[in-house]
C-alpha cells in the first residue's frame, strides 16, 4: 500500500517537473541567448549590409516592425522557400498581422486586397505617404484605374471631392465595403449628404422644390463628373437638362407622374411607341406598369438612349440564361469564330428591343437573307446547302437556315457556335445513315 | 464468392418487389404530330392550343393568323379540319375553350381576348364590365375554369382579374411585389389560382377566395429556362412549358418536382420554343411546338 503511494507521489512529481520544464524553463533556455545572437541580430545587424534601408528609415512613414528593428518579423535570416527570404508567400504574409483588413461580411472588396497584392498600393518598408502608400491621393488609384483617369481628364466638370481631401477615398474605402457596392463608404444619398446640405435653399431650388433628398442621387448625377452642369450624366433626358420636370411630373411637392407607364413616354415619343404597338409582338415589359422604365432611366444615364446599363446587362436582367451562353462563349479562348454582336453583347443587332412582327423579336423576317446575311455571305456557305428550298430532314415544316445548325446567342464551348459539341454529332441529326 | 452472389441476388429480388411502392414515374409517350391543315397548308409558328374533354382540338396557327379546329379520336387526327380566319383575328396566341365550346383566344397584336362561337363565328372582344379603378388593363394571358369563370393576367395594373362567364368583374388578386415578370395564370381542380413568374420560374398560389398570392415553389431555374405557360390536370399536377429549354416540367400539387420531359430539338419528341400545352381527362397532351411549326401530341403514361 505504502509502496503504491510512494509510486503515485513520484509520478505526480515527475509530471509536475515535465510540465514546468516546458512552461517555464524551455522558453528561457532556448531564448536568443541559446543561439548566441549578437545584439541587433533581429534587424540592426541586417542594415550593415542592406545599407539602402538606412535611407528608408528616414522616410516619414515606416513599417512599425522596421522601426522596432525587427526585420525577422517578415524575413527569415538564413533560408526560405519564398522570395526575398520572406517567412510566407507575399500574398499571405501581410494577413499574418492585418487580419481585419477584409471584413468577413462584405458587399464589395478591392481585387488587389482579395488577391493579397498589398504591395500594389503599399511600400512594404516605408514611404513618405501615410499608411506607407506608394503614392498619395487619387494618383495612386489612377495607376491602375487608367480608364477612369483618362475619362476624367476629358470632362468639363469634375466632382470637386476628387481633388480635395482624400480624393477617391472621400467616397470609397480602399480595402472593402461591408455595406455598399463599388467599395463605397455608404450608399447614396447618405454618402452624398455628408457634404451636400439638403436643407439649404440652393439645394431645393436646384431641384425645382421637388423632395429628392431621399432619392438615389446617382440616377441623375455622375459621381465622378460629366460634361453637363451639376455633373448630370452626359446622356440626359432633354426634360431634365431643360429643367422641365413638369412635362412628366405633377407640381412639387408631388413626384407623381402625370400618366402611367408607357403612356407617359408616348406624350413626346409618340412615333416610337405607336410604331411598336402596331407590331405583332410587343416586348411584354413595354406593356406592364413600369413600361419603358424597365430598360430606360427617366432622367439621365451613362449609356446611350438612357439605358439602365449596357445592352447585354439590361437584357440579362430577365434573359440571364441566354446571356450566360454569351458569357461562356466569349470566355472560351478556343472559340475564335464568334459572331461579332455576340462578342460585344449587342443583342439588339438581331433582336428588336421594343417590338417586331417576327418570332423571338427578330429585327428581320428572313434569318438567312437579312439577319445573319447582313454580315455573312450565306449563299457561298461551303459546308452545306441552305435556303428556303432546302427542307430540314428533321422536320418537314422547316427549311434550313443558319439557325438549323448554329445557335446565334452563343453555345459555350461549341466551335463556330454550333448547336452540338462535335460536327459528327451535328451531322448525324439528319444524316442518320452515317451514324457510327 | 458464393456468399456474395447470394447477397447480390437477394438485393436484386428485394429491390424488384419494392419498386412498385417507390412512387409511380410519369412519362409522356409520343403519339403523333400535326403539321398542316386538310389543304396541306403548313402550320407556321403556332403559339396556342386548346382542347376539350372529348375530341375537340383548337390550334392557334399564329404565323398564319388563323385558328384551326381538329378532331382527335383514337390517337389520330381525323380529316375535316375547320379553318377559322377572320378580319378581327390577326395574331392569335394563347387559346382556351369554355364548357359550352366557345373559343377564346388572345390576339397578341391587338392585345385583346376574342370570343368565338364553337363554329368559329366572331362574337366580340371580351370586355370586362364593372372593373374597379384602374379600369385600364393589358391581358398577358388568361384561363377559363370549369365553371367558365375567366382569369386574366393583367400586367398593366398588376393583378389577376376574375370575371364571371358573362365578363362581369367578380374580384381581383394583386400580383406579388418584387417578383415577375409574370407569364401565365391557371386554376386547378380545387379552385386554387396559380401564377407563373416567367423569369425566375417560381409558381405562386392563391387558394379559392384568397386575396393574395403566396409562393408555392422556390425558383425552378435549375429545371426551366423562361417558362411560358402552366396548366394542371384533374389530379392537380402542374405542367410547366419550358420555352427556352424546350421541355415540359411536371410538378406535384404541392409544387414538388416530379419529372422533366423532352429536350430542345427538331425531331418528333423534341420541342423548340414550345408556347402552350393542354391536357384532357384521357391524359392526352397537346403541345404548341412553336419554332418547330407543329403541334405534338403525347399520352400520359404512369
Amino acid at each position: 500500500m505504502n509502496i503504491q503511494r510512494i509510486n503515485l507521489g513520484y509520478r505526480a512529481l515527475f509530471s509536475l517537473c515535465f510540465i514546468g520544464y516546458f512552461i517555464l524553463v524551455a522558453p528561457v533556455a532556448y531564448s536568443a541567448d541559446t543561439f548566441k545572437l549578437k545584439p541587433g541580430a533581429r534587424g540592426a545587424t541586417c542594415l550593415k549590409c542592406h545599407e539602402n534601408f538606412k535611407e528608408i528609415l528616414k522616410r516619414g512613414y515606416v513599417h512599425p516592425l522596421i522601426k522596432k528593428g525587427e526585420c525577422t518579423g517578415c524575413h527569415v535570416p538564413h533560408t526560405s522557400s519564398h522570395k526575398s527570404l520572406l517567412i510566407a508567400d507575399t500574398t499571405k504574409l501581410c494577413y499574418n498581422c492585418h487580419q481585419n483588413v477584409l471584413p468577413a461580411k462584405r458587399l464589395s472588396a478591392h481585387d488587389a486586397v482579395v488577391e493579397g497584392n498589398c504591395t500594389t498600393c503599399h511600400a512594404s518598408h516605408g514611404s513618405d505617404n501615410r499608411f506607407i502608400l506608394t503614392k498619395s491621393g487619387s494618383e495612386l488609384c489612377f495607376d491602375c484605374h487608367k480608364d477612369m483617369s483618362t475619362e476624367l481628364s476629358k470632362l468639363r466638370f469634375r466632382h470637386r471631392s476628387l481633388d480635395q481631401g482624400k480624393g477617391c477615398l472621400n467616397c470609397h474605402n480602399p480595402h472593402a465595403s461591408a455595406t455598399s457596392n463599388f467599395l463605397l463608404k455608404r450608399d447614396a444619398p447618405s454618402l452624398c449628404t455628408k457634404c451636400h446640405q439638403i436643407e439649404k435653399l440652393t439645394f431645393k431650388r436646384t431641384h425645382m422644390d421637388y423632395p429628392v433628398a431621399d432619392k438615389n442621387c446617382i440616377s441623375c448625377h455622375n459621381p465622378h463628373g460629366s460634361n453637363n452642369r451639376g455633373i448630370i450624366f452626359d446622356v440626359a433626358h432633354a426634360a431634365v437638362t431643360e429643367r422641365k420636370c413638369r412635362e412628366c411630373h405633377e407640381g412639387p411637392p408631388s413626384l407623381r407622374t402625370k400618366l402611367r407607364a408607357t403612356e407617359l413616354c408616348r406624350k413626346c415619343h409618340q412615333r416610337t411607341v405607336d410604331l411598336a404597338l402596331e407590331k405583332n409582338r410587343v416586348h411584354w415589359p413595354l406593356l406592364d406598369d413600369v413600361g419603358c422604365l424597365n430598360c430606360h432611366g427617366p432622367h439621365a444615364s451613362k449609356e446611350q438612349k438612357l439605358l439602365k446599363g449596357s445592352v447585354v446587362n439590361v437584357c440579362g436582367k430577365c434573359h440571364a440564361d441566354t446571356v450566360q451562353l454569351q458569357e461562356w462563349s466569349i470566355n472560351n479562348k478556343d472559340n475564335e469564330a464568334l459572331c461579332e454582336p455576340v462578342k460585344k453583347g449587342n443583342c439588339i443587332t438581331c433582336h428588336s428591343a421594343h417590338a417586331s412582327n417576327n418570332v423571338l423579336l427578330f429585327t428581320q423576317e428572313s434569318v438567312n437573307d437579312n439577319l445573319c446575311g447582313r454580315c455573312h455571305e450565306w449563299e457561298s456557305h461551303s459546308t452545306h446547302p441552305i435556303g428556303e428550298k432546302v427542307v430540314d430532314q428533321r422536320n418537314k415544316n422547316l427549311t434550313l437556315d443558319c439557325l438549323s445548325c448554329h445557335k446565334a446567342c452563343g453555345t459555350g464551348n461549341n466551335k463556330a457556335m454550333l448547336t452540338f459539341g462535335t460536327t459528327y454529332e451535328l451531322c448525324i441529326q439528319c444524316h442518320v445513315e452515317r451514324r457510327r | 464468392m458464393k456468399i456474395f452472389r447470394l447477397i447480390a441476388l437477394t438485393l436484386i429480388l428485394v429491390l424488384f418487389f419494392l419498386a412498385p411502392f417507390s412512387g409511380a414515374a410519369i412519362k409522356l409517350k409520343y403519339i403523333t404530330s400535326i403539321y398542316s391543315d386538310d389543304k396541306g397548308i403548313a402550320l407556321e409558328q403556332p403559339e396556342g392550343v386548346a382542347c376539350d374533354e372529348n375530341i375537340l382540338l383548337i390550334v392557334a396557327d399564329t404565323g398564319n393568323g388563323r385558328l384551326l379546329q381538329y378532331t382527335f379520336r383514337d390517337e389520330a387526327i381525323e380529316l375535316g379540319t375547320i379553318e377559322i380566319k377572320l378580319d378581327q383575328l390577326l395574331y392569335p396566341v394563347k387559346t382556351e375553350i369554355n364548357s359550352r365550346g366557345e373559343i377564346y383566344t388572345l390576339d397578341r397584336r391587338q392585345r385583346r381576348i376574342i370570343r368565338l362561337t364553337p363554329e368559329g363565328t366572331f362574337i366580340g372582344d371580351l370586355r370586362p364590365t364593372g372593373l374597379p379603378s384602374p379600369v385600364s388593363y393589358v391581358p398577358r394571358s388568361f384561363h377559363i375554369d370549369e365553371n367558365d369563370y375567366i382569369y386574366i393576367l393583367d400586367i398593366l395594373s398588376e393583378r389577376v382579374l376574375i370575371l364571371n362567364p358573362e365578363g362581369k368583374y367578380v374580384r381581383q388578386i394583386k400580383l406579388p411585389e418584387k417578383y415577375g415578370p409574370f407569364s401565365d395564370v391557371t386554376v386547378d381542380f380545387k379552385g386554387t389560382v396559380l401564377l407563373l413568374d416567367g423569369v425566375d420560374g417560381m409558381i405562386f398560389s392563391a387558394s379559392n377566395g384568397s386575396e393574395r398570392f403566396t409562393p408555392l415553389t422556390e425558383s425552378l431555374k435549375k429545371y426551366v429556362r423562361f417558362p411560358s405557360s402552366l396548366t394542371t390536370d384533374d389530379r392537380g399536377r402542374i405542367y410547366l412549358v419550358d420555352r427556352n429549354g424546350g421541355s415540359i416540367i411536371i410538378l406535384g400539387q404541392d409544387g414538388s418536382f416530379l419529372e422533366r420531359q423532352f429536350d430542345m430539338g427538331w425531331k418528333e419528341g423534341r420541342l423548340n420554343y414550345p408556347a402552350q400545352m393542354c391536357i384532357n381527362k384521357k391524359g392526352e397532351i397537346f403541345v404548341a411546338d412553336t419554332r418547330n411549326s407543329r403541334v405534338q401530341i403525347f399520352k400520359l403514361v404512369e
